[in-house]
């Protein structure tokens, strides 16, 4: 198991490495969830114990209160540059998931962070993202270009052979590098063993359920589990049948697909 | 002449699912080079009146759109069937009912069980008028909304949606022992997001003759069919 989890923790950092080798202005992405933070520390490790660009947590104010905790505890430990991607104006006119979901999750997280990487300059960022996650994250590469809409083209991306990761020539916003997409939600949780990484208390059960996938608080729910520590939270995604994003993925299309109903003047 | 207009049929699903009976003599993908929406009713609109009737078909209103024969290639025939065609004979009623249904779904008040019920019911009705015209008519229409009504709920889940390709492939193998001119078309195609499905540009065409067509758009069967009402296509 250990050669097993190397093997990845190697992919990982090379790409990391080679992200920052890449790319003038790169910053990495922390939910304060268990991937995020292992990539964060991926990237203390590639660098030999120093992040050497900024941490971007995507703030909409409508997190939990432990992974505000979670956040400010692990940013003083670790000492990294961290910036908050934040939608002031429309946190100012009341945004809020009870003004659609979608509109909501665009104006807080979409256009925060546009925002923020306008500012800042940003050409590329890393991301936790992994393939097993979902149908459509399955299709993804380790780089992929985005436009200045977010907007990715999964039948349009650069080829990655041979463990090759060239920046295509084409004009694009800014490069979504993915060192973990090779990963499982199981693999995660064995390498937080293996490194005693620190994981947010919303992780374990209480009362019977747990967060499995964490996000924003109104949009995100727990799901059954006795789970409590990292080895019972092990067993059970060994035998689970239940998707990781139970709790959270399905809002979201459905948000998407009633707001393209409504357009197309069925609702 | 037998035309069977398949709301949201894709192309790529047809090849995907192996539809035997679906995919003729010729057949492929049609564009929507012009068209800014997917709409149903407008391309539908467009199929009939060989136009592009996009900005004649207020979104708002766009149900209760209804053209004259006079306007659309119908008029070339003397005798015709046309079984719930939108923007001709659409089921004004059975339509909004499932409308409804779907509304209520993304309101949490309908499970998705409820809404296919009805979607395969008001499907049953057509199949059942449909099969009973058959060969009674110079041109016979039949619109089925399975693959468009079924598929915004479920478009993500293959084995259901392998079933609904299964019954419109059904439907296309009873209805071509008639040895009439068959063209089957569709309005749109459809892609999964997530469990759901959004229209997609992907629309397919196929036909038991030779048309000698390539990537045609919905507006370039008007001529066609005009050609075969009055007998100059061999």
């Amino acid at each position: 198991m250990e050669n097993y989890l190397q093997e990845l923790e190697k992919k990982s950092i090379a790409l990391i490495r080679e992200a920052k080798a890449q790319f003038k202005n790169l910053a990495v992405l922390w939910s304060m969830g268990k991937d995020s933070t292992a990539t964060l520390w991926l990237c203390k490790k590639a660098f030999f114990g120093k992040i050497p660009f900024p941490v971007i947590h995507i703030d909409t104010s409508y997190q939990f209160p432990e992974m505000y905790q979670f956040r400010d505890k692990i940013a003083k430990e670790w000492g990294f540059n961290l910036l908050l991607a934040k939608n002031e104006d429309a946190l100012k006119n009341d945004m809020s998931p009870k003004k659609g979901r979608l509109e909501c999750c665009t104006k807080l997280k979409t256009e925060a962070l546009k925002n923020l990487i306008k500012e800042r300059k940003f050409d590329a960022l890393i991301l936790a993202i992994r393939r097993d996650e979902h149908g459509i994250r399955a299709k993804e590469r380790y780089y992929s270009p985005r436009d200045e809409n977010f907007r990715w083209d999964y039948k349009d991306q650069p080829a990655e052979l041979w463990d090759l990761y060239v920046k295509p020539s084409e004009d694009f916003s800014h490069m979504r590098v993915h060192p973990i997409l090779h990963w499982t939600e199981l693999d995660v949780w064995q390498y937080v063993k293996q490194e005693n990484l620190p994981v947010n208390s919303l992780y374990f059960a209480k009362n019977g359920k747990r967060y499995r996938s964490l996000g924003c608080m109104p949009c995100t729910v727990p799901v059954p589990s006795t789970a409590s520590t990292i080895d019972e939270i092990i067993q059970e995604i060994k035998t689970s049948k239940t998707p990781e994003r139970a709790g959270r993925a399905q809002d979201k299309e459905k948000a998407y697909m009633m707001q393209k109903l409504r357009s197309l003047g069925y609702m | 002449m037998i035309i069977l207009a398949l709301d949201a049929l894709d192309n790529n699903y047809v090849q995907k699912f192996n539809c035997k009976n679906l995919i003729q003599k010729e057949h492929g993908q049609t564009t929507l080079k012009g068209f800014n929406q997917e709409r149903t009713i407008v391309l539908w609109a467009s199929f009939l009146t060989g136009k592009n009737m996009e900005k004649e078909i207020p979104i708002k209103t766009q149900w209760e759109f209804k053209l004259h024969p006079e306007q659309t290639f119908l008029k070339f025939f003397q005798k015709y069937k046309v079984i719930d065609l939108p923007a001709f004979s659409y089921k004004q009623q059975n339509h909004e009912k499932e409308r409804k249904l779907l509304k209520g779904y993304f309101e949490d008040k309908v499970t998705v069980e409820e809404y296919e019920s009805l979607i395969w019911k008001n499907h049953e009705e057509n199949k059942k008028e449909f099969f009973k015209n058959l060969g009674k008519f110079p041109l016979l229409i039949g619109y089925f909304n399975l693959a468009d009504a079924i598929g915004h709920l479920s478009f993500g889940l293959t084995e259901k949606m392998a079933t609904v390709y299964e019954e419109l492939d059904k439907i296309a193998e009873e209805a071509k022992p008639s040895e009439d001119l068959i063209l089957i078309i569709s309005d749109h195609g459809m892609k999964a997001v997530g469990r759901y499905g959004d229209h997609s540009r992907n629309g397919f065409y196929s036909s038991n003759i030779q048309l000698g067509l390539n990537l045609p758009e919905i507006t370039s069967f008007y001529k066609i069919i005009e050609r075969i009402a009055k007998n100059e296509f061999s």
